[in-house]
């Protein structure tokens, strides 16, 4: 009974308790905090019965909850988990304590419609990962939009408004195309087989029928181009990419965490998943544009990432460049580049997750995030120090930290297809070391030459349980990846197979 | 002499309580003015009622000689036209108590226009469509200028006079022209006569042509948009909320009546193109032009121009999907509209003024129901789900594309995406911005806000789960083919 709903109970569990926050008044704020906190951990216990009772030989889909919806177009509440998307919906799960626990510190007026909102935005988040029906599917990832808006727009920064309908406005502006594309291949699947349906699974076998030759606006290329276009906004992929610093600037480093650990992955997920499984022609075809574009975000996002004065602009357009290398791995399309890109996509979650939290830290100690605000830091805050170096090692890819095994799998994966582009992304490698590095050494390195930084107070306990589960995760992937990455090869293969 | 039976009598029902209550609102006006107060509640008593006869009575199908249609799709249409008047008479009471304009005349108007449109809607006979315009209209002048001493009211009202005239004059005159070319007033009758001669006499076409112009004004279709937004501005707001919604609906189902038993989709390649350029047209202007407003009654004028442009795609693609998407898109539009208005209701501090929007400033704080309510209208109304308006936009677009209108969805989406624009400005002023130092003094109205409430989270659960009003809106159409 428990097993037949479980993803639907991680999937919705988080709306049901925003429900109930909205009947508890808003000057009760450790209620608020505690019970949101219990959700999550809750909802983290239930989501690794998932990892637990995933069959990793099974390439098909798992914990399959499923029931009619809309009767009338065909369209069903219809949820699973596969090899690709086990590790991001855990990925959500773990994320969320995570920043409950880092929104601890909050001192502000709306901490109730602060936590009603992270609820909401999980419910979105997991939901877009584990929808099989594309109308499931497009709602889900449109309600996500919702509350990471009043996030960024309401506890941001001073930009806020701004920033939050940029955010709005573009990544609307993808999936309006998107929604055209599914009603298209709705009724092309009714045309070729007379039955309404918006399933995933009757997709695969309908839409691949497209028609790709015939010229720039034959059917298979348009509805490619209007997925594409929505998860490249999503991504971002370069030249798409100019809201996301404005965004991840201005939110909250609570929301940032979110935004550059889950809400990114859903535009690379949506790239493997409906782009490559759905329409594996047109994806020959723009394939190398992808991989173009892959290189150029990756050297990009590292030069500019290089120059930013700001630590929470630099770690920003870092994870353009991160992403750079997901889409790379997925252009190149190899087993081991695909695997790769999917772990990597985890990997960026985690470091890149872990860097804002502690640049939040950082920020609400000094309130300024300007690099040249700090220096010597490691004279007077020796722990955080030392975990912001693992974490940041773990960035840039140091063997025996996670990022090495992703970026690893993905340029391995991808010197079979296009050796040029691997050597373009390895150049990449190397300037993230230098904007990283540069930055700590300002950062921590060096005398203090700001007296009231010598008053910081090291990390404390609560910061150190915020930050722990994913240094262990960081750790944990860069000496054994097989745990992660055992269950995903079934699927895998079987996607890559289409 | 024509004598009804009994089961004719019985099939007007809702009409026949809701005269009648108008008829005891002007007794009570005029001999008991002490009992003014009660007015509202028996008003919508009486709505209430209607709905029930209408939903629970048996549908005859056609009465009266053939020139009404009592059937699903009048259950369908009765159905939200009366819920559109029942929040508007709900926000009404404290409003016009407040601003010490209530009297029994405000109710028995509302009433009267209700049953025109009503009457309008399960027409099938041209005069019997004019007499419910008619019916609907006259009354609806004189909401406008209910507030006699303000000028912006007054200037609605006479805007709303001469540009209805006008109208209803291009009306009868497209109908005598359509009696010309086929020598019948019933639609069914005419409809027969194009589908069997495969094309539009010349006659039939100017006649034709004309019945929608007027009705475009009805609509507020681009060309014949420019009165919505001083009349939506001067007219007292729950007479707005009833403007934007239930003429529009009632015209639309004669639209799309007329549109469906002439099969234009086949039979007139020419009013294809005419009406998808009047649907475009009337999307992009609507929307543009609402970003720059800065009175929010404006800005929700401009935004129904908008609307009615994406549910005219729906009539161009007419059968059985699009048909049930323009009764999908219009149902949902009243919830969302409702549930707009009334906030705006609620968020406004004199009526003489305009509503801008900046006032509306940290709103979200101070008045969390409200915000909250407006907040969710708006979202809907930008067709973002899990809101109906998404549903009304997903069933409109979709019948579009499976009838090859792929060109008119991707305009609609990209217009929807416009329109994202202008609705969340007020949700960032409403959230974002700090209070001002002058604070509005609005008031609390307990049945405004309730009003507001039950309308957002109508907008929300249908949303999730709009199967009832598909399943509704699909037999309802089903009625109309017969």
């Amino acid at each position: 009974m428990l097993n037949d709903h479980l993803l639907s109970i991680v999937t919705l569990g988080p709306t049901v308790f925003a429900v109930l926050l909205l009947f508890i008044p808003m000057r009760y704020k450790t209620v608020h905090r505690i019970v949101t906190l219990m959700t999550s951990i809750v909802m983290f216990a239930f989501s690794t019965r998932l990892w637990t009772g995933f069959n990793p030989d099974d390439p098909g889909f798992q914990f399959v909850d499923r029931f009619a919806w809309i009767p009338q177009f065909g369209i069903n509440y219809h949820v699973g988990v596969d090899g690709v998307s086990i590790l991001l919906v855990l990925l959500t799960t773990l994320l969320l304590p995570v920043v409950v626990l880092a929104a601890w510190s909050l001192n502000i007026e709306h901490i109730k419609s602060l936590h009603i909102t992270f609820l909401l935005l999980t419910t979105g988040m997991i939901g877009t990962f584990v929808s099989l029906d594309l109308f499931l599917f497009y709602v889900f990832w449109e309600i996500t939009l919702i509350p990471m808006y009043f996030i960024v727009g309401i506890w941001g920064g001073p930009r806020r408004i701004y920033a939050a309908v940029k955010f709005f406005i573009f990544t609307m502006a993808g999936s309006v195309f998107m929604l055209v594309a599914i009603l298209y291949l709705a009724w092309f699947h009714h045309q070729q087989t007379g039955v309404w349906s918006y399933s995933y699974l009757d997709f695969l076998e309908t839409a691949p029928l497209l028609p790709t030759s015939g010229g720039l606006f034959a059917p298979g290329l348009l509805v490619f181009a209007a997925f594409l276009l929505a998860f490249a906004i999503k991504v971002p992929i370069f030249p798409l990419h100019t809201w996301l610093p404005d965004a991840h600037v201005e939110a909250p480093s609570t929301g940032s965490v979110l935004l550059a650990g889950v809400l990114l992955k859903m535009g690379t997920y949506g790239l493997l998943r409906f782009n490559r499984a759905l329409l594996p022609d047109a994806w020959e075809i723009f394939a190398p544009l992808l991989m173009v574009l892959a290189v150029i975000g990756i050297i990009y996002g590292a030069l500019v990432a290089m120059v930013q004065p700001d630590v929470k602009k630099l770690v920003a357009y870092s994870s353009v460049s991160h992403l750079g290398f997901v889409v790379l791995g997925l252009a190149a399309g190899t087993q081991a580049s695909t695997q790769g890109a999917i772990l990597q996509m985890v990997n960026h979650g985690l470091t890149t997750g872990a860097l804002f939290l502690l640049v939040g830290m950082l920020y609400e100690r000094t309130y300024t995030r300007l690099i040249e605000q700090y220096g010597g830091l490691a004279e007077v805050m020796p722990i955080f120090t030392g975990i912001f170096l693992v974490v940041t090692l773990g960035s840039i890819g140091l063997p025996g930290l996670n990022g090495f095994v992703g970026e690893f799998l993905i340029l391995a994966g991808s010197w079979a297809v296009h050796p040029i582009a691997v050597v373009f992304a390895g150049l990449g490698i190397i300037l993230s070391a230098v904007y990283m590095l540069w930055m700590v050494q300002r950062v921590f390195w060096g005398p203090v030459h700001i007296a009231a930084n010598y008053a910081l107070p090291d990390i404390s306990l609560r910061e150190v349980f915020v930050v722990a589960p994913l240094m262990v995760l960081i750790v944990w992937i860069g000496i054994y990846p097989n745990t992660f990455l055992e269950p995903m090869e079934a699927s895998v293969r079987l996607l890559l197979a289409r | 002499m024509l004598t009804p039976t009994h089961a004719e009598i019985v099939a007007i029902a809702p009409e026949l309580i809701l005269t009648i209550t108008a008829s005891l609102a002007l007794i009570i006006e005029a001999f008991l003015p002490r009992l003014r107060r009660y007015l509202s509640g028996l008003t919508m008593l009486a709505i209430a009622g209607a709905i029930w006869a209408r939903l629970s009575l048996e549908l005859p199908g056609a009465v009266w000689a053939g020139m009404l249609r009592i059937d699903q799709l009048t259950a369908f249409v009765d159905t939200y036209i009366l819920i559109a008047a029942f929040f508007a008479v709900w926000m009404a009471g404290p409003f016009m108590r407040r601003t010490t304009a209530e009297c029994g005349e405000f109710y028995a108007l509302i009433l009267f226009a209700t049953v025109g449109s009503m009457v309008m809607a399960c027409s099938v006979n041209l005069l019997t469509i004019f007499l419910g315009l008619e019916l609907l209209s006259i009354p609806l002048y004189v909401l406008n200028a209910f507030y006699r001493r303000y000028e912006v009211s007054v200037e609605a009202g006479i805007k709303y006079f001469v540009v209805g005239a006008f109208a209803s004059g291009f009306v009868a005159y497209g109908m005598a022209l359509l009696y010309g070319g086929s020598a019948s007033t019933n639609l069914v009758e005419i409809g027969h006569q194009v589908v069997e001669f495969g094309s539009l006499g010349p006659l039939t076409a100017v006649g034709f042509a004309m019945v929608v112009g007027g009705l475009a004004f009805k609509l507020a279709l681009v060309p014949c948009h420019a009165w919505a937004p001083d009349v939506y501005q001067g007219s007292p707001t729950p007479v707005t909320a009833f403007l934007s919604v239930v003429p529009k609906g009632a015209a639309l189902i004669v639209l799309l009546r007329m549109v469906e038993g002439m099969d234009l989709l086949q039979v007139s390649p020419r009013w294809v193109l005419a009406a998808s350029v009047i649907a475009v047209a009337s999307q992009t202007l609507g929307n543009v032009v609402a970003i720059v407003q800065r009175d929010i009654k404006r800005m929700l004028a401009y935004s129904g121009i908008a609307h009615m442009g994406y549910a005219l795609v729906a009539v161009i693609v007419a059968g059985t999907d699009g048909g049930a998407a323009v009764l999908v898109y219009l149902a949902a539009y009243t919830v969302m509209n409702m549930g707009a208005f009334a906030c705006v209701a609620q968020l406004s501090e004199r009526e003489d003024r305009p509503h801008l929007i900046n006032d509306l400033s940290g709103q979200g704080y101070n008045r969390p129901v409200a915000a909250l309510a407006l907040t969710i209208s708006l979202f809907a109304l930008s067709g973002i789900p899990p809101f109906i308006g998404f549903t009304a936009k997903f069933v409109v677009f979709r019948a579009a594309i499976n009838e090859g209108f792929v060109w008119l969805a991707v305009i609609g989406v990209i217009n929807s995406l416009i329109s994202v624009f202008y609705y969340l400005r007020v949700i960032y002023v409403l959230y974002m911005r700090p209070l001002p130092e002058r604070q509005p003094d609005y008031g609390f109205y307990l049945p405004i806000c309730t009003a507001a409430s039950v309308a957002a989270l109508g907008a929300l659960l249908l949303g999730i789960y709009p199967t009832a009003v598909l399943a509704a809106a699909q037999s309802a159409i089903l009625s109309l083919a017969r």
